[in-house]
């Protein structure tokens, strides 16, 4: 006895002076709790990108990849994927011996399904990140071929859990894939498997025993907890009710608050990488007064990008400096475009209208607008008033319109009713995912939401998206990109205004969360709780 | 007629004439919210990230919402008589189940709320009425002009910080703890100990209500000639007080409970919003905003019924307690 | 009216309540000339504290003067009040005085509407009408009136049945008048301090539900109102407490106010209160 303890002590000193941080005991059991806002409509992560949905789907299921947070792709349910030399052919070789919930066998042909049948065919971006992917071999039970029609470089980056989840063939063939059962009860290859979802109050999932991890998960339980008010939340928080939010689920007023009153929690601004998120102005180019890319860029000019973040979000975020998020320089795409100050410059704007010819009357009032605000939040209320003071001094007086989620949706993309709308985007891993959306004639789609609005129609700038989505080399890609750039720098269908920072609010006993990429929207398998 | 037969009389009446008023509601709040601009289909596809529009015209067809308005309220009246509530596309749920897990934290809610509320409420405007225009008297009704007059989230979010942060005696929101599982009478505990605090708020508005309510009706009663006669007469006050004026007073007090009942469903939804307690009234408020209409008009459905309900056992009691009310 | 004053005052809380609603009503009309300029005029000294860079009760996330926004904010949550309540007696008065002057099948009509109304959740009901029509000033008028008529119907159906039968309406039959003058020239004067008296409720009801709606996010974002200011500071409740706080305060002395001088109101007007001595 005495001799174990003493071995266990000598083992844990050990451990403690060689391993650093790095080795620590990682503790089993507890439940995790942690805030979902607002709660999503079902678990079906395969046919909607719902927020919500992305901080527990991928915790049930898995993808074929994860990336860390250099970018770099993490093998999960793929060991290793092999690219021909033309980039038209794409293998994954699948891990084995992994095991679907219910206990069938995970194969190839999964896969298959997963991305012919159900990605491609139904889920919001899956038809764009799968555009090139025209057959699926499986020579064997492991090994998944893509024959792809055109190199798609882009699309090894949308293979996470939540932009892509593996679902189970056995369950979903056959069936409508949008209101099968899988959707409310569903089965997956991840670490925590559903248990409970009570309406109203929380969903809870326990540990997946049959892990294909060894020792993983470490967690016993996680719970998402649905709480409506946002103080409530921060309430919650504080007491320690709730040990993770992400997302903003508690403003970014309340994270810095709490981050600073109590030691036991930390905010984080990792995790979003891959999400890129944007806010921005979309204008209706074809009627009313923004019709002229001038007043647009006087727009974009006026406003003061920095005041706005400092005010409404906290400091939390970068001006934008081009229709490309800034976080897209590590891959050369990105590059500082005119027209983007981050003060904002009214004097500027206002000679650059009165240039164009447009006269202000008595009132000083050049044209009158309605400006649409995102229904998502004080924070976008709070913004669209500011604009609305600064286009006042620039001579554009507007009003604002802030109606429910439905009544919007309906009013900007079924009708194009609306002048000018304050929105935000992710844009997402790389262009092509994320940013394309809102410039090509193609993407001119009544009845779809968020996609090219605008009604914005360059066919010199079609051309340059198309080669930028097939272009291999790096460098060429990169000076593609810089045109696209100039292109909208000068013609502004889209206002971009500043690339949003999302808070994470974490209790530090909470650990081993922070290895991904994809921040919440990650498996936590890793994940343990330190008592 | 002798009177038992007359009140069952009215009681069938008036359940006849109840029907009429539930189909009137729900009709008018079908066609209300169909005036709404969106549906149920934008919204998920909204949620979604997006979703084409051939997509979302397949979704409408297979929700009904293709069809005709005049078709799809008939199909709904229709299924509403067969006691189906329909199905809630959004949740993949019927919608009776969706209803029926949360009536229970509803009820819970509602049930204590009118108990504390009435209750106290008829102590303290005895209090007021028995000791008028003392200091206890003042006391009470300046305590029950503020609580009436501040907003109700204030209250509730004061009452979380001052009750569950600053002191931990309470959980801050929810029905009951998630990530510890109980059962038995240690849920029963647990469930109780997070209704303290949305209780409490919802309470003070209303008590505030019932206490000037039964100040008023004392007061009403004092003036009466029977109490005059049965002051001639040497009847002590403690005894003109609480044996007689009080039974009096008492009932208008109990009609206007009634009557609240109908207005807890709607008259929760901040509460249940600050407290995230999971009952009709945020379930009501999710649904609009979601144009899940079979949701929406389900719990119009069962709050009407619940109002019609109870309006009637109100007056039937009334009757029973008051021999000289007319059953007409 | 000398009588009237009489009674009124004996009231002293009533007195003090129509003082302070004099207050509120005169820093409404005068709220331009303090704070001349826009309530949303933003600056760039945020979340100051009251007293800080001039803001006498502080400023909000984006730099507003918290007492200019209450100054206007008077202005809208009164005109909110009143409209709504003048709109709401209104129909009420109308529905409730054919109901109990005609009865029969006019009055089970009537009152079958006003049942529907009565017996729908009100506060959902408002929340609904305000998202259909979309959340500005107009709308939420419209919703608090159409939850509020159903009650002073209810009064006046009460009162218009018990006077039917008094004799000075017969007499007026007899004479040959018309029913409309009888009802509008004869009867509704006669009920009139009930009216007033539920009126004057119902003002602060209406300012209660403008702030419970602006709570939930479904107030107008153009219109400065003390609702407005509420919604947008209280998830701030922590960091800047008086963003929301001091309209809070507003709410809570107006409505006070309302109620105390409703309550004195009563008193005065309603004869068959007997204080005890």
């Amino acid at each position: 006895m005495k001799i174990t303890k003493f071995m266990n002590a000598v083992m844990m000193t050990a451990a403690i002076t060689f391993g650093g941080g790095a080795v620590q005991a990682q503790q089993s059991g507890g439940s995790l709790v942690f805030l979902v806002q607002p709660e999503p409509p079902t678990m079906a992560g395969y046919v909607s990108t719902s927020g919500p949905i992305g901080l527990l789907g991928p915790k049930i299921y898995d993808g074929l990849f994860d990336y860390d947070n250099d970018g770099k792709m993490i093998p999960v349910l793929a060991e290793s994927v092999d690219m021909s030399e033309d980039g038209k052919t794409v293998t994954f070789n699948l891990r084995k011996g992994v095991t679907w919930h219910d206990g069938e066998p995970f194969t190839s042909a999964d896969v298959q399904f997963t991305i012919m049948d159900v990605l491609k065919k139904v889920h919001p971006r899956g038809p764009n990140s799968f555009k090139e992917v025209s057959s699926i071999d499986t020579p064997d039970a492991h090994t998944v071929v893509l024959n792809l029609d055109n190199p798609a470089p882009y699309m090894l980056r949308a293979l996470s859990a939540y932009e892509s989840p593996m679902v189970p063939k056995h369950l979903l063939e056959g069936e409508d894939i949008k209101s099968a059962k899988l959707a409310n009860n569903p089965v997956g290859t991840g670490p925590f498997k559903f248990t409970e979802w009570k309406k109203g109050q929380y969903i809870r999932l326990d540990k997946n025993e049959s892990y294909w991890k060894e020792g993983r998960p470490y967690i016993d339980r996680i719970v998402g907890r649905f709480i409506p008010d946002a103080s409530t939340r921060a309430s919650a928080m504080e007491k320690g009710e709730v040990l993770y939010a992400a997302y903003n689920a508690v403003s970014n007023v309340e994270a810095v608050r709490l981050n600073k009153e109590k030691d036991n929690i930390s905010i984080t601004t990792d995790g979003y990488s891959m999400i890129n998120p944007m806010a921005l102005i979309e204008f209706n180019t074809k009627e009313g007064p923004f019709t002229d890319a001038v007043v647009r860029r006087a727009i974009s000019t006026a406003i003061d990008r920095q005041f706005m973040l400092d005010t409404i979000f906290f400091g939390y975020g970068n001006p934008a400096t081009s229709a490309l998020s800034s976080n897209f320089a590590a891959t050369g795409l990105h590059a500082e475009m005119p027209h983007y100050p981050a003060n904002g410059d009214v004097a500027a704007a206002n000679k650059m209208l009165d240039d164009a010819g447009y006269k202000k009357d008595s009132d000083g009032v050049r044209m009158t607008a309605m400006f649409d605000l995102i229904p998502y939040g004080e924070d976008w209320k709070r913004g669209g008033q500011y604009i609305q003071q600064v286009l006042g001094e620039i001579g554009i007086q507007v009003e604002l319109r802030y109606e429910d989620v439905p009544t919007w949706l309906t009013r900007i993309y079924h009708n194009y009713d609306f002048e000018m709308n304050l929105n935000y985007f992710y844009q997402l891993a790389d262009p092509v995912l994320g940013v394309h959306r809102h410039y090509g004639t193609n993407m001119i789609r009544k009845g779809t939401h968020f996609v090219n609005s605008s009604r914005y129609s360059n066919a010199g700038l079609d051309a340059l998206l198309g080669a930028g989505m097939k272009e291999p080399n790096a460098e060429s890609r990169s000076a593609i990109y810089l045109e696209i750039q100039n292109i909208l720098a000068r013609d502004m269908p889209v206002v971009n205004l500043f690339e949003l920072e999302f808070l994470t609010v974490y209790n530090t006993k909470l650990k081993g969360a922070y290895g991904s990429a994809m921040g919440a929207y990650s498996s936590f398998g890793d994940a343990y709780l330190e008592e | 007629m002798n009177r038992p037969n007359k009140i069952l009389h009215y009681v069938a009446r008036r359940l006849m004439q109840g029907i009429p008023i539930i189909l009137a509601i729900v009709v008018m709040n079908f066609f209300l919210l169909n005036l709404a601009e969106g549906d149920a289909v934008d919204v998920l596809a909204g949620e979604a990230g997006s979703a084409t529009p051939e997509y979302m015209e397949k979704m409408r067809a297979k929700f009904g919402l293709d069809q005709p308005l005049p078709v799809q309220l008939a199909v709904y009246l229709k299924n509403v008589v067969q006691l189906d509530l329909g199905y809630s596309f959004r949740h993949e749920m019927p919608v009776h189940e969706l209803i029926f897990d949360r009536f229970g934290a509803t009820l819970l809610l509602m049930t204590s709320t009118i108990i504390i509320a009435v209750g106290f409420g008829i102590l303290l405007g005895l209090l007021a009425a028995v000791n008028l225009n003392t200091w206890k008297d003042a006391l009470i009704s300046v305590f029950a002009l503020i609580t009436y007059a501040t907003p109700l989230f204030w209250v509730g979010l004061m009452m979380i910080i001052v009750f569950s942060i600053k002191n931990d005696w309470f959980p801050t929101s929810g029905m009951e703890n998630s990530a510890a599982f109980y059962e038995g009478f240690d849920r029963v505990k647990d469930i109780a100990h997070h209704l303290v605090l949305p209780t409490i708020t919802l309470s003070l508005f209303y008590l505030a209500l019932y206490t000037r309510m039964m100040r008023a009706s004392m007061l009403e009663q004092y003036g009466q000639d029977y109490v005059v006669t049965a002051r001639a007469k040497g009847l002590s006050e403690r005894r003109i007080t609480f044996v007689h004026v009080l039974r009096n007073a008492l009932l208008p007090v109990v009609t206007m409970a009634g009557v609240q009942v109908g207005a807890l469903i709607g008259g929760s939804v901040i509460v249940e919003s600050v407290f995230a307690w999971p009952g009709l009234g945020m379930l009501a408020f999710e649904s609009l905003f979601a144009r899940d209409l079979n949701l929406l008009l389900g719990i119009f459905l069962l709050s009407s019924v619940l109002v019609v309900a109870v309006n009637l056992v109100v007056d039937v009691i009334y009757c029973f307690l008051d021999p000289r009310i007319e059953v007409n | 009216m000398n009588d009237f004053w009489k009674l009124f005052s004996r009231n002293r809380s009533a007195v003090l309540g129509l003082l302070i609603l004099c207050l509120v009503i005169f820093v409404a009309s005068i709220a331009s000339l303090i704070y001349p300029g826009d309530p949303f005029l933003y600056s760039k000294y945020p979340l100051s504290k009251p007293g800080e860079n001039g803001f006498l009760l502080g400023s909000d996330s984006i730099g507003r003067d918290v007492a200019s926004g209450i100054a206007h904010g008077a202005k809208t949550s009164l005109l909110i009040g009143l409209i709504a309540t003048f709109a709401a007696v209104l129909i009420g008065v109308i529905f409730g005085a054919l109901a109990g002057y005609y009865g029969g099948l006019v009055d089970d009509v009537l009152m079958r509407v006003t049942e529907v109304f009565q017996t729908i959740p009100s506060f959902i009901f408002a929340i609904l009408l305000v998202a259909i029509i979309k959340p500005s000033i107009e709308s939420v008028v419209i919703a608090i009136t159409v939850v509020s008529w159903p009650a002073v119907a209810r009064l006046v159906r009460g009162e218009f049945l018990a006077l039917k039968n008094r004799e000075f309406v017969q007499a007026c039959h007899t004479l040959g008048m018309s029913d409309y003058r009888i009802m509008l020239k004869e009867m509704l004067p006669n009920c009139l301090s009930p009216i007033i008296v539920i009126g004057s409720l119902m003002v602060a009801t209406a300012i209660l539900i403008e702030s419970g709606l602006a709570f939930l996010g479904l107030g107008d974002p153009n219109v400065m109102s003390w609702g407005f200011q509420i919604s947008d500071g209280r998830s701030m409740l922590r960091v800047a407490w008086w963003i929301c706080t001091f309209p809070g305060i507003a709410i809570l002395i107006t409505v006070l106010a309302i109620n105390l001088v409703g309550e004195g109101l009563n008193d005065a007007l309603n004869p068959r209160l007997r204080e005890r001595n």
